[in-house]
């Protein structure tokens, strides 16, 4: 058979793409000043791929505010929040940004997902606008900006709290054989990895750790055997890819065997054509809220939220992006609230930076904690990333437990 | 010791995969002389056509027996279609336009998908098999299952392309096209016979595809595509047995490189590096022809 230099120079040419393919003004702007209430303002998915983190979010934000505002507002001033849509689309974000900017908002939610929020992040920190973001969790989200914090855990928080918890959980070190299952190439999955394995300490600690990677999603028969004698798996990976491993380590791993997973596995019990229940092993995750919580603040969200979204429209949005959303909302008026007893002036009309100011010497100091759906006794560090608990949420127990 | 032979059974069984994927290359490479990047979705429309009736049918070991000669009917449509109203007018154009006609037809078929099934993965869970124990040696039985049947396969493929009437005319449409045409060969026949053999091969990997990935998605078959086209050079495009066995080494390389956690990072990279050295020392592949230019 023929071949022509055409096809050798095609062929290489196409395998080494292939291969590579595999990898305004701060103060008296005048904008804020007919406003006759505190102004919220956020940017999310509400059409695309991610709407349902955007739908949980706008749905919870909103259900906050009503429940503010029937109560008698913040010392009397009510909350009115606005959500734009920007599609998971960091070309869009900006232009939201903007508007809500100049329509005068004084409290941002920043946005639902952090791409978005990268796009803002010159403005937002320019403008001085008070920024608490509920599900951005990108580390770079509240870095070298003193005006933006967190209600999520930061991607390497993550794989810190989760190391922290094994410590905790598994004191004995040989009372436990650990698999670590990463995506090599992926910045989530390798900087919770890694954060994992610092927080671990060297050499892990002492305990028993076996490493296994993936790079595509052909085959997990292989990882399969590596980590198959493990009885934890740490899992920074998204949902796809974890419940191929656990499909593919059916009868092979302990059915004894706990896997656990960060936030990329919010979202595994409701995969179409997946039963989470035929997976013999506990499946659990690092998680700031439990969807399925019986006492608390937590279940007094999820009660209220079940109640009032029942639309088809609303189905499966209840999740940790609606259940951050709603504390930070509650947070912006736990923060005016100390601010005005601690004799600060915080009236409907307030300049966005000067709310900034305040807000920031709230959020920032010893003496403000908040309780709320994600959290007890929720506080803030300097850079304004968030100090929480991380809870086991046990989205599905061993089936012979 | 365990270790290495598990490896071993999973890369054959990988392998088999992408020998039968690299084998509808390397037949319309060598019969039309043209390479068509859009096999690999090829495998997609079958994995679908796959998603549907076994959900539809819904008893296990049925539902996959039936889904999967379905899905082969429906490919082999495909590929006929497909070769006769992309391909064949185009024969005697330059390579070039056919080759850029053929990621036109793989771009179709992906955006098709997208606008009928959506853009979100399915899941559909073909490996329902359990595992075997033999010995000390725990295996899933899927894994012997793609094994078996992709020898199998192969094997009826040889003999069909070396006994029967038809697999001989495409020897000698490959081998001469214009002599073969003399000889009283109808060649747009034999090239969409070609096309259709690929396109059921492509059927059949499709529905091990998704034993082994659990997942349907519009882009599926754009790595598994690109990995066989890689197996199909580096075992000599073009030739049947070479095929085979490029997929085979590069299925058992992968699975090897998964098994070294320190190497698996590097996977793709491995094996796109094994392309470029084969190619360096053998330009025509391990088992592919030397041309002889005539003067």
């Amino acid at each position: 058979m023929k071949h022509t230099a055409f096809f050798k120079a095609a062929s290489l040419t196409l395998a080494a793409v292939a291969g590579a393919a595999c990898f305004a003004g701060c103060g008296g702007n005048g904008y804020t000043d007919k406003n006759t209430e505190y102004y919220i303002g956020v940017s999310g998915p509400l059409t695309g791929g991610a709407a349902i983190y955007g739908t949980a979010v706008k749905n919870a934000a909103q259900m906050a505010v009503e429940e503010i505002n029937a109560a008698g507002g913040v010392n009397g001033v009510n909350f009115k929040f606005v959500m734009k849509d920007d599609a998971h689309d960091e070309t869009k974000s900006p232009n939201n940004y903007a508007s809500l900017f100049e329509d005068g908002m004084q409290l941002s939610l920043g946005c639902v997902t952090t791409k978005p929020f990268l796009a803002t992040k010159t403005d937002v920190v320019k403008d001085e606008v008070f920024t608490l973001c509920p599900s951005a969790s990108g580390d770079a989200v509240p870095q070298d900006a003193s005006n933006v914090f967190q209600m999520c855990f930061t991607d390497s928080g993550q794989g810190a709290e989760a190391a922290k918890l094994v410590k905790s959980t598994y004191t004995d070190t040989s009372s436990v054989k650990i698999g670590v299952l990463y995506k090599s190439g992926d910045d989530y999955s390798v900087g919770l990895f890694n954060n994992f394995k610092a927080e671990m300490g060297a050499n892990y600690g002492g305990y028993n750790v076996t490493e296994a990677s993936f790079t595509d999603e052909t085959s997990f028969d292989s990882q399969v055997q590596t980590l198959k004698d493990c009885t934890f798996f740490f899992m920074p990976i998204y949902y796809t890819p974890a419940k191929n491993f656990m499909l593919a380590a059916k009868g092979q791993v302990a059915d004894t065997a706990v896997y656990f997973g960060c936030d990329g596995f919010d979202g595994i019990d409701s995969v179409k054509g997946f039963d989470i229940s035929t997976i013999p092993q506990e499946v659990s995750m690092l998680s700031h809220f439990n969807s399925k919580a019986t006492a608390g603040k937590a279940k007094e969200f999820v009660d209220k939220y079940n109640a009032k979204y029942t639309s088809a429209a609303d189905k499966g949005t209840l999740n940790q992006f609606g259940a951050a959303a709603y504390d930070c909302v509650y947070a912006f008026k736990a923060a005016i609230e100390k601010a005005v007893a601690d004799g600060e002036k915080v009236p409907a009309n307030i300049a966005a930076a000067e709310m900034n100011k305040i807000l920031t010497k709230v959020f920032t100091s010893s003496s403000f904690t908040f309780t709320g759906a994600t959290g007890t006794d929720i506080k803030w560090n300097a850079d304004g990333t968030v100090n929480k608990a991380a809870d086991k949420y046990i989205v599905k127990a061993a089936n012979n437990a | 010791m365990i270790k290495v032979l598990t490896t071993l059974i999973n890369g054959l069984s990988l392998g088999g995969v992408y020998a039968l994927i690299a084998l509808g290359y390397t037949m319309v490479y060598g019969i039309a002389k043209m390479l068509n990047f859009a096999h690999g979705d090829i495998i997609m429309v079958g994995s679908y056509t796959i998603l549907i009736f076994f959900n539809m049918i819904g008893i296990p070991l049925v539902g996959l027996i039936a889904s999967t000669l379905i899905s082969v009917l429906v490919c082999v449509v495909f590929g006929i279609v497909i070769e006769r109203t992309a391909y064949r007018p185009l024969r005697g154009a330059s390579p070039l336009a056919v080759l850029i006609t053929a990621i036109g037809v793989s771009y179709l078929l992906q955006s098709i998908a997208q606008i009928v099934f959506g853009t979100a993965p399915r899941t559909v869970i073909l490996n329902f098999m359990g595992t075997i124990t033999i010995g000390a040696l725990k295996i899933n039985v899927a894994t012997i299952v793609t094994l078996a049947v992709a020898i199998a396969v192969m094997a009826a493929l040889t003999l069909f392309v070396n006994k029967t009437r038809t697999g001989r005319a495409m020897l000698a449409v490959s081998e001469d096209r214009g002599a073969a045409q003399l000889a009283g060969v109808s060649v747009n026949t034999i090239i969409a016979v070609t096309f259709a053999i690929g396109s059921a091969l492509a059927a059949i990997a499709g529905a091990f595809t998704v034993m082994k990935t659990y997942t349907v998605e519009p882009t599926m078959g754009a790595m598994p595509g690109i990995k066989a086209f890689t197996a199909a050079v580096i075992g000599g495009i073009g030739s049947i047995p070479g095929a085979m066995a490029g997929g085979i080494l590069l299925g058992v390389i992968e699975t090897a490189c998964d098994a070294v956690p320190v190497l698996s990072p590097y996977k793709i990279a491995i094996e796109f590096a094994l392309l470029i050295i084969v190619l360096l020392i053998k330009p025509t592949g391990i088992l592919g022809k030397k041309k002889r230019e005539k003067v």
